[in-house]
């Protein structure tokens, strides 16, 4: 008589509802945040946002107040200018020319030449 | 237990309070947020906008020297200094005052201290930038400085009639500055943003706006600075020794109609044009104020006969000493006997003989007894159409109309009204019309419009031959014959011209009690055509100013000046 052992694979039958040994199993469950942390990250991203937003908005207030600098020394420069423009004016004027010491100590012009045509 | 009841009702007490301040503030927040929520919008608006005028810069003005454009009007920013007599320490401001701004002050401090109430004054005003900053940098408390836009007038009274002036309000009044004021003035823009605390713009906000101002253009005038001083110098010379108190000179170029000197005396600082006493002083009498120049206009009666091929300067007529016409006798100034019966046309120019351009008018019409309707027609035809007088020029400048009368007009004495208007009386005219009307007759026959601003193009019309300007600038050189004679006139120039003496209307009638002598010429190089014409009139409340005195012998010196100061070369 031949002694015959059969081998059954262990794994190869899952019977009813008991779990095999050695069997690999998995527990697939949803993974979330807890409520505390939910109010830190948001919290957190409004600070984030919050502070781009002033960033931003500060940058563009820095910028203004560059041009209002620059805007008030044109502003200055052209005052300047325009003083300058007078005073010019007032000493090439003719009264000026006219009361003027060296005015005073030239000889009548008489007529030299023609302009030539 | 009575204690823990004791405090359930203050507990309770404590609560009422508070839900009750609560209840305060819900319904002041429900008023301030719901009911007055417009009003509350406004006023942040107000505290955080700022609207402000961009104020368009004023064009200036220049005029010609000697080829090169000068500035006779610009503008400067300057300060006033203001005050709070309630926080301003009065020897803190008489500091300033004293150190920096002597010349500017304005007002009388002890007034101002003993004045109860008073919160605001101006104590000093239109103080440069240069001296604001000192007074800035000086850091003394409570005064401010206010920014104030001043138009400067720095060749003070010259030609202060052709450039007027801008009031208080920014406004041109009187001369180019008047006349331009829209193209000068350019036009404002407007400033519209979010504003900080210190009213510093923001480019935050979504109102925003930004309308650019458009600046005034710049105006160059045809008048020579130089040219200009010099004419006046003289006129103010003439009128110091005559008896006569206002005097008006216009030179021009004859060939372009570019105005080179207008002169007005009495004259006046635009730049002080608030402490003028007598506002006619504002006056431009060559362009605004018409009036009868007398027999300057024989010009252009003469003028007109000889192009209609009517008369020449050897055509002769019987000069009685006068003419009557619609029953009114009309003289003739010159009254010797020697120039009684036949005489030429030529002489009766020279002498001034209203009986000649009468006679001119006569044979326009064809006819030598009688002034008929075509002669009348033929004359305000050369007068209105031609020589455009009684109109506007179309000058840059305020001008009057003036009048000549309409050939039809339903008037008794009508012939007599176009016989006085041959010898430049009963029309009304300015002297612009006139220089202009004159320049056509001895330029070679065109009409140029007039203009003071340079390079301007102006419309011109042929209105004469050339022949009948060659004839008329004979006879008004021979005008002036014994100018040569007596060496005023110099060799080697063409210098011609004529006198006007008239009445004066007073109070609807002619007056023996005064005369306003005029006298229109023309200067230029022998055998070539004139380079300037030059127009003068003098005048004085009752003074008998005639054309062949004061007039004639300014116009002598101003000959010779533009002789010499155009460098205008003698022909042969």
């Amino acid at each position: 008589m031949i002694n015959q052992t059969t081998y059954v694979s262990r794994r190869g039958t899952f019977t009813g509802n008991s779990f095999a040994r050695n069997r690999n199993t998995v527990r697939h469950t949803k993974r979330s945040l807890g409520s505390i942390s939910q109010i830190v990250i948001v919290s957190m991203l409004t600070l984030v946002f919050g502070l781009i937003y002033v960033a931003e908005g500060t940058k563009a207030t820095g910028f203004d107040y560059e041009l209002s600098s620059v805007e008030s020394e044109i502003t200055e420069m052209n005052a300047r200018l325009d003083d300058l423009a007078v005073e010019k004016a007032r000493l090439t004027s003719v009264a000026a020319a006219k009361n003027s010491t060296v005015a005073a100590a030239m000889e009548d012009a008489v007529v030299t030449g023609y302009v030539a045509e | 237990m009575l204690p823990n009841k004791i405090e359930l009702n203050r507990i309770k007490i404590l609560k009422g309070i508070i839900f009750a301040a609560l209840a305060i503030i819900l319904v002041r927040l429900f008023f301030i947020q719901i009911v007055e929520h417009g009003d509350w919008v406004a006023k942040a608006e107000e505290q955080h906008t700022l609207l402000e005028t961009i104020t368009a810069k004023r064009g200036e003005i220049y005029m010609m020297d000697h080829g090169e454009p000068v500035a006779v009007v610009l503008n400067q920013t300057t300060y006033q200094i203001v005050i709070d007599p309630t926080v301003t320490k009065k020897e803190d401001i008489e500091k300033i005052i004293s150190t920096y701004a002597k010349d500017y002050s304005t007002a009388d401090l002890n007034e101002i201290y003993n004045q109860e109430g008073l919160r605001y004054s101006i104590v000093a005003r239109n103080i440069p930038h240069s001296i604001a900053e000192q007074i800035v940098s000086s850091e003394t408390p409570a005064i401010w400085l206010k920014k104030t836009n001043q138009r400067v007038y720095p060749e003070g009274e010259l030609a202060a009639n052709v450039l007027g002036f801008v009031n208080a309000d920014g406004i041109g009044q009187y001369g180019v500055e008047g006349a331009m004021n829209d193209i000068l003035a350019g036009k404002d823009g407007l400033l519209k943003t979010t504003a900080d605390i210190n009213k510093v713009a923001l480019s935050i906000g979504n109102d925003n706006v930004k309308i650019p101002a458009e600046d005034g253009k710049n105006v160059i005038l045809s008048i020579d600075r130089g040219f200009e001083q010099g004419v006046e110098e003289l006129t103010k010379a003439a009128l110091a020794n005559s008896p006569a108190t206002n005097a008006a000179v216009l030179a021009m170029d004859p060939n372009t109609g570019e105005v080179l000197a207008m002169a007005n005396l009495p004259s006046y600082n635009p730049s002080d044009y608030g402490n003028v006493k007598d506002t006619s002083s504002y006056i431009n009498y060559t362009t605004e104020v018409p009036y009868e120049p007398a027999s300057v206009c024989k010009s252009f009666t003469f003028s007109a006969a000889i192009n209609e091929g009517r008369m020449n300067p050897d055509t002769t007529y019987v000069n009685h000493g006068y003419e009557i016409i619609d029953n009114q006798t009309i003289n003739n100034a010159e009254k010797r006997a020697s120039l009684n019966g036949a005489i030429s046309m030529r002489t009766a120019l020279y002498w001034s003989l209203n009986t000649g351009s009468i006679h001119a008018l006569k044979l326009l019409g064809n006819d030598t007894e009688n002034i008929t309707a075509e002669a009348r027609e033929k004359l305000y035809d050369y007068y209105y159409n031609k020589f455009r007088l009684g109109q506007p020029t179309g000058i840059e400048l305020y001008e009057a109309e003036g009048f000549v009368w309409d050939p039809h007009a339903d008037i008794y004495g009508l012939n007599a009204a176009y016989a006085n208007m041959t010898f430049g009386q009963n029309l009304s005219l300015t002297m612009i019309q006139v220089a202009s009307a004159f320049s056509a007759v001895v330029n070679g026959g065109t009409y140029h419009a007039p203009t003071v601003v340079k390079g301007t193009k102006t419309a011109e019309q042929e209105i004469l031959s050339n022949e009948t300007s060659a004839t008329m600038r004979s006879l008004l050189v021979n005008n002036r014959s014994n100018k040569v004679l007596r060496g005023i006139d110099r060799p080697g120039y063409s210098v011609g011209g004529k006198t006007g003496t008239a009445q004066v209307i007073k109070d609807g009638a002619y007056t023996m009690d005064e005369y306003v002598g005029s006298y229109a010429g023309f200067v230029g190089t022998n055998g070539e055509l004139p380079k300037i014409v030059i127009m003068v009139k003098i005048w004085g409340e009752g003074q008998h100013i005639e054309g062949n005195k004061e007039p004639m012998s300014l116009f002598d010196s101003l000959s010779n000046y533009a002789i010499d100061y155009f460098k205008i070369k003698p022909g042969v």
